[in-house]
């Protein structure tokens, strides 16, 4: 892997940080294998989620997946911080998606808000109001 | 402004043409072929040697296809008799017209046909708007077909229209020379269809290219007489009853909307055809009108709304963990975040209503495996009401939108600038705390209690709710209940005090049972006084209030939907007959729409007008109002489910006669419910009876049948 800039850190961050979760109960319903491909210039990364009822597992490599998620590095570094809302980038066609839609519906529950606050205890109560 | 268009569309593709089938939009006018948002043709035009043609007749066969008879003429005198031209179009992927010319002539004729196409690609925000595109468009001939194309960016969209006769293809359209024999005729189909573009490099397996009218629109048919087939018969005595409930159930077959996550199970759009897509409060509450009769719906809500759940802290969206989406839009402007709908959140009714429809879903179907399949958002929506929305601090679910600039000031249902006022028509700022989204989040622990202890197996968490169910009714009984005249206010102002205008959201709060039983029969008095109650039905802001006006959107209109949950909720406290009367005022309104009821009609009495005065908005059918009559129907028969069963207590007005629901679909099967007319919903003389005119026999008979 050659240099990284701070965005595409952010990426591989993003991925480093799910894999430690081990649990997440916002994909609690979700089963499958979401597959995002990261461009950057004319290489490709590709990273692979496994969720099952909410247990992750996180590698690099191939496999079969069930749906696909494809950005620029740059632009995927800004979604994971909640800069860019993925939605939006899907339907502005800046993100590619092939597959389970339902899944993909599901995996963006992870990315944060605009605010910047991601929730990741929705069910808990842990947060106070925002305001 | 919508006077002679022709509206025809399937899920949220539609088209929107003339008499004669044309479009010729101007950027603002509200025709064209849209699709997800976008228009993909904002021209479609049609000649005959340079001449446009003229309307004989049209027929809407479907809601998804129309026919247009026309003929060459001036429009005037003359009209070219040998020359017939039938267009007959169907919604799909895009739309598929078949074009037929009949010469009635002993001569052949030599004839040039055109068809003059453009495209806008204008997002429906900037029809309603009039904003300027930032992208550029083109346009490419290949293969006989003509491609028109729009990028912006990485958006992309793409409108291909192919002819089965070959045809000369420019920029602006395709041509046909053709010669028609002596009594003879000539046909050709013609394919419009619409397209995401793919982003370059991505796949373009996704791309929807497909010439499937003729295929796709047969399906439409049997799917809609599978959908009538399927639900509950009706049998009565009062004949416009019968093409009312008919009418309900096509509309809402035409309002299903199919959102990509749903695997091809549809949930109710909001209307049509403005607002074809996923809305939190409208889909909910049009589920809960159709629980009875298509159960599915509400199935389908609760997944898509639950799946789209929020889950972060957004501001631009108004999104908070918890929250269930107020509205999703798919055009150009959200997709540049120009516009939050990506999706909006700012509703702050929705959230409270997803666990009172989950739960009144499972007590009609017995379907615990959804119940426990969404408890993670069910929870999280229950979570929303004390940990995001209280943003007072003081136990109620306020609102204030995040987004100061794209964002909905008014989160509840009477969305409009002027719909929350003081007696004397002042208006409070916000946040702002409305009386019926107090009832909502009382019903919504109620009933997350019961589905916490059902389908859950988790005891603390239902003796909380339920502590906190009850703490909040003593709360509110204090707080919002206006001593001096004896109903609830419309709201709380920041300070505490009550927004004191007297309202049919007092309605409301009977339905959710929020209501001390020692004030619920001054509401009642209330909702059916002449302040309120038109005759035809309750007005959304008493008559005397500061801001009364009875063509006004939310301050003096009748909203039919708005009645059918006031008619549940007078039910639900034991007001048996008012309930009835409000059922007699709105079908009778409804037979002079022809069973479909407008969105609203005008607050004037009665007794001065004689007919509901329609007003006049650009959507209809409007969904809550198609499924008023079904609410209306459950109302009137008294349709409650207890454990396996289902209670049938009916009170009908006077002149219905009799009333047969045949095969209500629920956990117990499917059940028959039966009900004889008893109270008087005598109008005052001189009037046109309500309901018909059988005199009415003082007994009440019930029966429920279940069938084997």
């Amino acid at each position: 892997m050659s240099e990284r800039t701070a965005t595409s850190d952010t990426a591989t961050a993003f991925f480093e940080q799910l894999a430690e979760r081990g649990h997440e109960p916002l994909l609690g319903k979700a089963r499958g294998t979401v597959c995002v491909e990261l461009i950057d210039g004319t290489s490709t990364e590709t990273w692979l989620v496994t969720i099952d009822r909410g247990d992750l597992t996180v590698f690099q490599g191939t496999a079969n997946a069930d749906c696909t998620l494809r950005a620029s590095r740059e632009l995927f570094g800004q979604v994971v911080t909640g800069e860019v809302n993925a939605v939006a980038a899907v339907l502005r066609g800046a993100i590619g998606i092939e597959g389970d839609s339902e899944l993909l519906v599901l995996f963006q529950r992870l990315f944060p808000g605009r605010s910047g606050a991601a929730a990741t205890e929705s069910d808990t109560g842990a947060r106070g109001a925002s305001r | 402004m919508s006077t002679g268009l022709v509206k025809i569309l399937d899920g949220n593709t539609f088209v929107v043409s003339d008499a004669s089938g044309d479009i010729d939009a101007s950027r603002t006018d509200p025709t064209g072929l849209f699709s997800y948002d976008t228009r993909y043709l904002s021209k479609w035009v049609l000649t005959i040697d340079g001449q446009r043609l003229n309307s004989l007749s049209t027929d809407d066969l479907n809601y998804f296809e129309a026919r247009f008879f026309l003929v060459r003429g001036t429009g005037t005198v003359y009209v070219d008799a040998k020359l017939s031209v039938i267009r007959q179009r169907a919604v799909g992927d895009g739309f598929h017209e078949e074009l037929t010319l009949l010469n009635h002539d002993d001569q052949a004729v030599d004839l040039t046909v055109r068809f003059d196409a453009a495209s806008d690609f204008a997002d429906l925000f900037e029809v309603k708007d009039a904003l300027e595109k930032k992208g550029t468009y083109s346009t490419s001939v290949e293969r006989g077909e003509l491609e028109l194309g729009y990028e912006r960016d990485t958006f992309a969209r793409a409108t291909r229209i192919s002819s089965s006769v070959p045809a000369q293809v420019d920029g602006e359209g395709m041509t046909f020379k053709l010669r028609i024999e002596p009594h003879g005729e000539w046909t050709t189909d013609l394919d419009v269809v619409t397209a995401f573009v793919p982003a370059s490099g991505m796949s373009r397996s996704r791309t929807r290219y497909a010439r499937d009218g003729g295929s796709g629109r047969s399906n439409m048919e049997s799917n809609l007489e599978r959908w009538l087939e399927t639900a509950p018969r009706i049998e009565c005595s009062w004949e416009p009853l019968k093409p009312t409930y008919r009418r309900s159930l096509v509309d809402l077959a035409a309002l299903r909307f199919s959102p990509p996550i749903a695997g091809g199970q549809s949930l109710p759009a909001a209307g049509l055809p403005w607002f074809m897509t996923m809305f939190g409060r409208d889909s909910i509450l049009t589920s809960l009108q159709a629980l009875p009769f298509k159960p599915e719906l509400a199935a389908t809500t609760i997944h898509a709304l639950g799946t789209w759940q929020g889950t972060r802290v957004d501001d631009f969206r108004d999104e908070d963990p918890g929250r269930i989406l107020h509205e999703a839009r798919y055009g150009e402007l959200p997709a540049f975040e120009e516009r939050p709908h990506s999706p909006y959140f700012g509703s702050a009714d929705a959230t409270p209503l997803y666990v009172v429809l989950l739960d009144e879903y499972e007590r009609w179907t017995g379907d615990t495996k959804l119940v426990r399949e969404f408890e993670h958002e069910a929870r999280a929506a229950l979570n929303w009401i004390d940990q995001y929305a209280d943003l007072m601090g003081n136990g109620y679910i306020w609102y204030q939108r995040r987004n100061e600039e794209t964002g909905l000031e008014n989160q509840c249902w009477k969305d409009s600038w002027d719909s929350i006022s003081y007696r004397d028509g002042r208006i409070p700022s916000f946040p702002r705390a409305t009386c019926e989204i107090q009832g909502y989040a009382y019903d919504a622990k109620v009933r997350g209690a019961r589905l916490a202890r059902l389908v859950w197996k988790d005891a603390a968490l239902a003796d909380r709710l339920e502590r906190e169910a009850a703490e909040l009714k003593r709360r509110f009984n204090r707080d919002f209940w206006v001593e001096s005249d004896e109903y609830f206010a419309l709201a709380l102002d920041t300070e505490g005090k009550q927004v004191d205008a007297l309202s049919s959201n007092i309605g409301h709060l009977l339905w959710s049972g929020i209501v001390d039983t020692s004030k619920a029969k001054a509401v009642a008095r209330h909702l059916m006084g002449p302040r309120l109650f038109s005759g035809w039905g309750v007005r959304t802001l008493a008559a005397g209030e500061g801001r009364y006006n009875p063509i006004g959107y939310h301050v003096g209109t009748v909203w039919p939907f708005d009645c059918s949950f006031i008619a549940w909720g007078l039910r639900r406290y034991g007001f048996k007959e008012e309930a009835a009367r409000i059922a007699a005022g709105i079908l009778d309104a409804a037979e002079f729409f022809d069973g479909r009821l407008p969105e609203a009609f005008g607050g004037y009495e009665r007794s001065v007008t004689r007919y509901p005065v329609e007003y006049p908005t650009a959507c209809s059918p409007q969904a809550w109002s198609t499924g008023a009559p079904l609410l209306l129907l459950r109302t009137m028969l008294g349709l409650e489910p207890i454990g396996d069963n289902l209670v049938v207590d009916p009170t009908l007005p006077a002149g219905l006669g009799y009333l047969e629901l045949l095969d209500i679909p629920g956990r117990w099967g499917r059940i028959d419910a039966f009900g004889r007319e008893r109270v008087e919903a005598e109008p005052p003389t001189g009037l046109r009876r309500q309901l018909g005119s059988t005199p009415a026999p003082r007994s009440s008979r019930q029966r429920a049948r279940r069938r084997t």
